[in-house]
């Protein structure tokens, strides 16, 4: 590497450290965001709020009842007697009620009937699912209790599930959410810094200093390239040392499949601050390629549950193919076929962006 | 000294409007966002997890493993997918190329016609679990169909449950997702835009100049701050209009009651792009803060997809603390529940209080802020 190209960089990477608070979103945010994320949010529904309405001497169904909210799942909610259960639940009081029949459960039972009625909150609608099925599981257990276990089913599914036995939330997190932020930040940081620089006018001054077209774009690209590679090892070292989340597979998969990210985004981010005229329209620009990139991605929605013309549009996701690469590295120790067509596509994205970025770059320069 | 004058303000409203109509491409990425939020969670998003691929490893193939993987493929949720040659069921989920294995033994159909118990293995992927938990959820009544095509009827349980789901009777994920999109807009336009725009004029010395004018401090927050407030609330009528008339979302409560909640949701937002843009007042940084203070909270800690109520105590306490969560409160309940006042007194009020505080911190910081 040439001595001006050095010095160019060096002078990049001081500029953008020097600021305090820069430095703090920098390396900072990053960790908080994790840490907040992996622990806040759980695909596991909590707290449900449920209240029992029986008559007072239905000995059956408050043991049914207490299944519920001995079962973890489930707060108690109270009532006043002659209450409507309905007003409950528009009130948002409670989420749920579960209902008597009306002579009393064993009763009920005895005639072959033993129907109890669960009124589900579902405007959340993953909520109420959630509900539903921890109220048959709980129900099946009640009956079991009352009546002694029914026959051993005939057939039974001995589940085991590979990774992530425990299904932890953070396990499932932690990849994706490092993807998403590394996204964000070199996407952001790069378009708005090279906008920044043509709004107040540093940029002529550099295009006059005696440096070429490829020089000008790689100093002003590899600062946020090695900025964006430092977040990414942050945030997988924050999530092995504050949540245990593993490193199965060999480290330099997962540094190939972080750079070859990072040289995507920061081209993503370089084309458009050649198309953007100021800041607000680097930004906007930035959040029209990184929402549809963060929703189609897999990190929180299954893109084989996506509508067939999304699934095609997330086969030009960048972080697709990250999120792919990343879970099977972390979770699953890195299969080769895995590595092969996610790493070869992801590459092939990079070069593709990079050369598309260096073109208008170019463009903008003359 | 003079007091607050309507005129000057609207004088400093009609520059910003001209500055957003001058440069049409920011008004139609601020316009166009909304829009493809709406489509991708309108259109694209469904919790029901389908197109599961299941690798089988058959090892019986008889009538009853035929059957069972008839009552796989038949669900509606799985597909299932041969193991190639020479590579076996779990290669196949390691590889992602399965999301789930199906082991069935060899003796499967005899044991189950000679009237025994049978087993089969499920394995599956746990690298994703928002699909392996909904998979897991499909087993049971994947269980009960086996059973009853396999001629092994269940005894009657002596219990049962009927459920009904009140205000989404379908379940039906747009409903869900999209009555909490306003939230994500104004958290995004509002905080951001505005932290932008006045974080421009610090950097570029004009808002030294606007101040050192007649015009009052406040006039200048106003006039500044408004034609945002307007754009966000294009973009939030904007996605009213689509949930009501393309996606059939309803829309069960008050007109009035709505409008007030965004207006106080956007009242906090304004304020607080405000302040960041007092605090940072440097472009770069003040959109590195409106997003972690902004969108990510809107997005992650609100409830839209992710429920307050199951975070651990400390964020469920903590999310107290930001307005989107009790906006998210309000307008689901106004949408889907049709609540009134008295039933979202609680979101209204915290909503209230907070929208207040957070534009008085930003006037007060404004203004200890011109006096070096």
């Amino acid at each position: 590497m040439n001595f001006t190209l050095k010095a160019f960089i060096r002078k990049e990477l001081t500029q953008t450290l020097r600021d305090v608070k820069m430095r703090a979103l920098l390396f900072g945010a990053p960790i908080i965001q994790l840490t907040v994320f992996g622990l806040a949010l759980s695909t596991e529904i909590k707290n449900i709020n449920l209240a029992a309405f029986s008559r007072a001497d239905d000995a059956m169904f408050g043991r049914v009842a207490e299944g519920f909210y001995s079962s973890g799942w489930f707060n108690r909610v109270g009532y006043q007697p002659g209450e409507d259960p309905l007003e409950l639940i528009a009130s948002g009081r409670a989420d749920a009620v579960l209902i008597a029949p009306k002579d009393g459960l064993a009763r009920s039972a005895e005639r072959g009937d033993g129907r109890m009625q669960l009124l589900v909150d579902a405007s959340n609608a993953t909520k109420a699912r959630a509900v539903e099925a921890y109220a048959r599981s709980i129900i099946t257990a009640a009956a079991g209790r009352e009546y002694g276990a029914r026959g051993e089913p005939a057939l039974r599914f001995d589940v085991r599930v590979l990774y992530n036995p425990a299904m932890e939330s953070s396990m499932f997190l932690v990849p994706g959410v490092m993807g998403m932020i590394v996204c964000l930040i070199t996407i952001i940081l790069t378009a708005m810094s090279l906008t920044r620089e043509r709004e107040i006018g540093t940029f002529e001054t550099i295009v006059s200093a005696p440096l070429s077209d490829a020089e000008i774009l790689l100093g002003k690209t590899i600062p946020y390239i090695i900025l964006g590679l430092v977040d990414a090892a942050l945030i997988v070292l924050a999530g092995y040392l504050i949540f245990g989340v593993p490193v199965r597979g060999p480290l330099w998969q997962l540094a190939l499949a972080a750079l070859a990210l990072v040289v995507t985004t920061v081209s993503i981010g370089t084309f458009i601050s050649t198309v953007a005229k100021s800041q607000q329209q680097a930004m906007l620009g930035g959040f029209m390629f990184l929402f549809p990139a963060i929703l189609m991605s897999g990190i929180m929605y299954p893109v084989e549950n996506m509508p067939k013309a999304v699934i095609v549009a997330a086969y030009l996701d960048p972080l697709m193919y990250f999120v792919r690469l990343i879970r099977n590295i972390m979770l699953k120790g890195g299969d080769t076929y895995v590595l092969l067509t996610n790493l070869g596509a992801l590459t092939l994205m990079a070069l593709f962006a990079a050369g598309l970025a260096y073109k208008r770059f170019r463009q903008t320069l003359n | 000294m003079n007091a607050f004058n309507i005129h000057r303000a609207y004088s400093i409203a009609r520059k910003e409007v001209m500055h957003i109509l001058r440069d049409p491409f920011t008004l139609a990425l601020a316009l166009g966002l909304p829009v493809m939020l709406v489509t991708f969670f309108g259109f694209a998003i469904d919790y029901e997890v389908k197109n599961i691929s299941l690798a089988v490893s058959d090892r019986d193939n008889g009538p009853a493993s035929r059957r069972l993987k008839e009552v796989f493929s038949s669900s509606g949720y799985f597909h299932l997918v041969e193991p190639a040659p020479g590579e076996g069921p779990v290669a196949m989920v390691d590889s992602g190329r399965a999301a789930a294995a199906l082991f069935i033994e060899p003796d499967f159909s005899k044991n189950i016609q000679g009237g025994g118990r049978v087993e089969a293995q499920f394995v599956l992927d746990g690298s994703d679990n928002s699909k392996a938990g909904a998979i897991i959820g499909y087993l049971p009544g994947i269980q009960r169909a086996a059973e009853a095509k396999l001629g092994a009827p269940l005894p009657r349980e002596p219990f049962s449950v009927e459920t009904r789901f009140l205000y989404n009777p379908e379940l039906n994920s747009r409903w869900f997702t999209v009555p909490g999109l306003a939230a994500i807009i104004i958290g995004l336009l509002a905080i951001m835009l505005t932290a932008l725009t006045v974080a421009r004029e610090w950097e570029n010395g004009s808002m030294e100049l606007l101040l050192s004018t007649p015009v009052r401090p406040l006039e200048i927050i106003i006039g500044k701050l408004a034609p945002y407030g307007l754009l966000v609330l294009a973009g939030v009528f904007f996605v009213y209009l689509v949930s009501r008339l393309v996606l059939g979302v309803p829309f069960e409560g008050s007109h009035l009651l709505y409008l007030a909640a965004c207006l106080l949701f956007v009242t906090a937002a304004l304020s607080q792009g405000l302040l960041i843009s007092v605090i940072t007042r440097q472009q770069q940084v003040a959109m590195q803060f409106g997003m972690i203070t902004g969108l990510l909270p809107s997005m992650l800690l609100s409830g839209f997809i992710f429920p307050v109520e199951s975070m651990p105590p400390f964020f469920r306490y903590f999310t107290m603390l930001l307005p989107p969560r009790w906006f998210m409160a309000a307008a689901r309940g106004i949408t889907l529940k049709g609540a009134d006042l008295g039933e979202l007194a609680v979101p209204f009020l915290a909503l209230g209080l907070l929208s207040f505080g957070m534009l008085a911190l930003a006037l007060i910081k404004f203004k200890t802020d011109l006096e070096p």
